[in-house]
């Protein structure tokens, strides 16, 4: 009878077949007020287990965690590829942009070695590479891929990379918040006015080199800022560097 | 029925360009941004140092926006008179800024400090991604008649002292 109970209870509560069976009838119990003794027989030589009423099992998080190694072989080092079975292996959340690329979480990058090791990974992990394989891998390779593509995109460009790397310090730069500093605005007035009254392309080339100068100056500072820790004046730099960009993009658009 | 046409009224669709199941596919601005995007109203400046304005000059550095609002008051009343606005961003950017011009014309100054952006947004429709536009707004129009008070208090004081100096 009990037999049939657990049954009953896998298929209206179900988990993870790592959760200990034990542990699913307690928790249950505490909830559907079964008296003890019909269960006492199941019982492990820990005696009697607690449980508030939550299911608790043995081990944390199902299948999201990444126990170690390969899922298919179990071949231990398999980052993002298993090399050994050559299948594809679930997105790691903890693995971060600059791990992918074996680069030292550093601002400064040399921006050429990211090409190369893009294409290295897609020739590994591209959608297209596993039609004949199972759904789960097929999925991993959607999700990895995309991860490597925002990685690649996201460390190229040097605005997203501060900002990303300021994100792995924990400091969140992109809040909406509203700035009054009449210095920084003014300017930016006025460098937006002169770009949208500029007519030809040789003005808009002028005005584009000038803002490349101011973007590389406050790429500095920011560097300079960040290895300090002066986060404050780090997303100063930021957002600076955000108002220059967009002046850039106003200007392309013109071109 | 009844539905589908306040639904159509909302996303700005006319009936022109109905389509029956594809409305709620569509995410386009609706028609009141549009109209201030197209005819936006009050653009321009006024003289900055010219003591009946107030120059109110906010940013949004997540997106690179930047606005300007300025308000022309009349000193007796302590009326605004007029309003114009500079807005460098995005359409509801653009938009929100010049229903921001529109509204504080012919109010007290008081009275424009309790427009709220969340009023600005709905007049306009705003998705909830570009609720921060109306945030700038609301943020111009205080920043204009800090500017005009503290300029206020300027003239006033260096009046005074003119008068000491001369007795």
């Amino acid at each position: 009878m009990v037999a049939s109970m657990t049954t009953l209870i896998r298929r209206t509560y179900p988990l993870t077949s790592r959760c200990n069976s034990l542990a699913t009838i307690a928790a249950i119990q505490s909830q559907t007020q079964l008296p003890r003794e019909s269960l006492q027989h199941h019982s492990s030589a820990e005696g009697r287990l607690r449980f508030s009423g939550r299911v608790f099992c043995s081990e944390s998080g199902g299948e999201e965690r990444r126990s170690s190694g390969c899922w298919n072989c179990g071949e231990k080092a398999a980052f993002l590829f298993c090399n050994s079975c050559r299948s594809i292996q679930p997105v790691d959340d903890s693995v971060d942009y600059f791990q992918i690329f074996g680069l030292e979480k550093k601002y400064e990058i040399d921006p050429g070695s990211l090409e190369g090791k893009y294409k290295d990974w897609q020739k590994k992990l591209h959608p297209d590479l596993v039609h004949n394989k199972s759904k789960k891998e097929r999925d991993y390779a959607a999700e990895q891929s995309a991860k490597v593509t925002e990685a690649c995109r996201t460390l190229t460009k040097r605005l997203s990379r501060a900002m990303y790397i300021m994100k792995l310090n924990g400091v969140n730069v992109n809040e909406e918040e509203t700035i009054t500093d009449p210095t920084l605005l003014m300017e930016i007035m006025e460098l937006r006015e002169t770009i949208s009254e500029a007519d030809d392309s040789t003005a808009l080339n002028q005005i584009r080199s000038q803002v490349q100068e101011k973007l590389k100056h406050w790429s500095d500072s920011f560097v300079e800022a960040f290895e300090s820790q002066r986060f404050d004046d780090a997303v100063k730099c930021i957002q600076r560097m955000t108002y220059y960009e967009r002046a850039c993009e106003e200007i392309v658009k013109k071109l | 029925m009844m539905l589908k046409q306040a639904a159509k009224k909302a996303l700005g669709l006319t009936s022109r360009q109905s389509t029956p199941w594809s409305v709620g596919i569509f995410r386009s601005y609706h028609e009141n941004v549009i109209d201030h995007y197209d005819n936006p109203r009050n653009v321009g400046s006024f003289d900055k140092n010219d003591p009946n304005v107030g120059t109110g000059l906010v940013g949004a550095p997540a997106c690179g926006d930047v606005m300007k609002l300025q308000i022309k008051v009349d000193e007796k009343t302590g009326q605004i008179v007029d309003a114009r606005f500079k807005t460098f961003g995005c359409g509801s950017a653009i938009a929100s800024s010049s229903v921001a011009t529109e509204w504080v014309k012919g109010k007290a100054m008081d009275d424009v400090l309790t427009i709220k952006n969340t009023e600005i947004a709905k007049h306009l429709s705003l998705p909830p991604v570009k609720l921060h536009c109306s945030m700038l707004a609301e943020d111009a129009i205080k920043a204009a008649v800090k500017d005009y008070k503290e300029k206020r208090v300027k003239t006033n004081g260096a009046a005074a002292a003119g008068e000491t100096t001369q007795a």
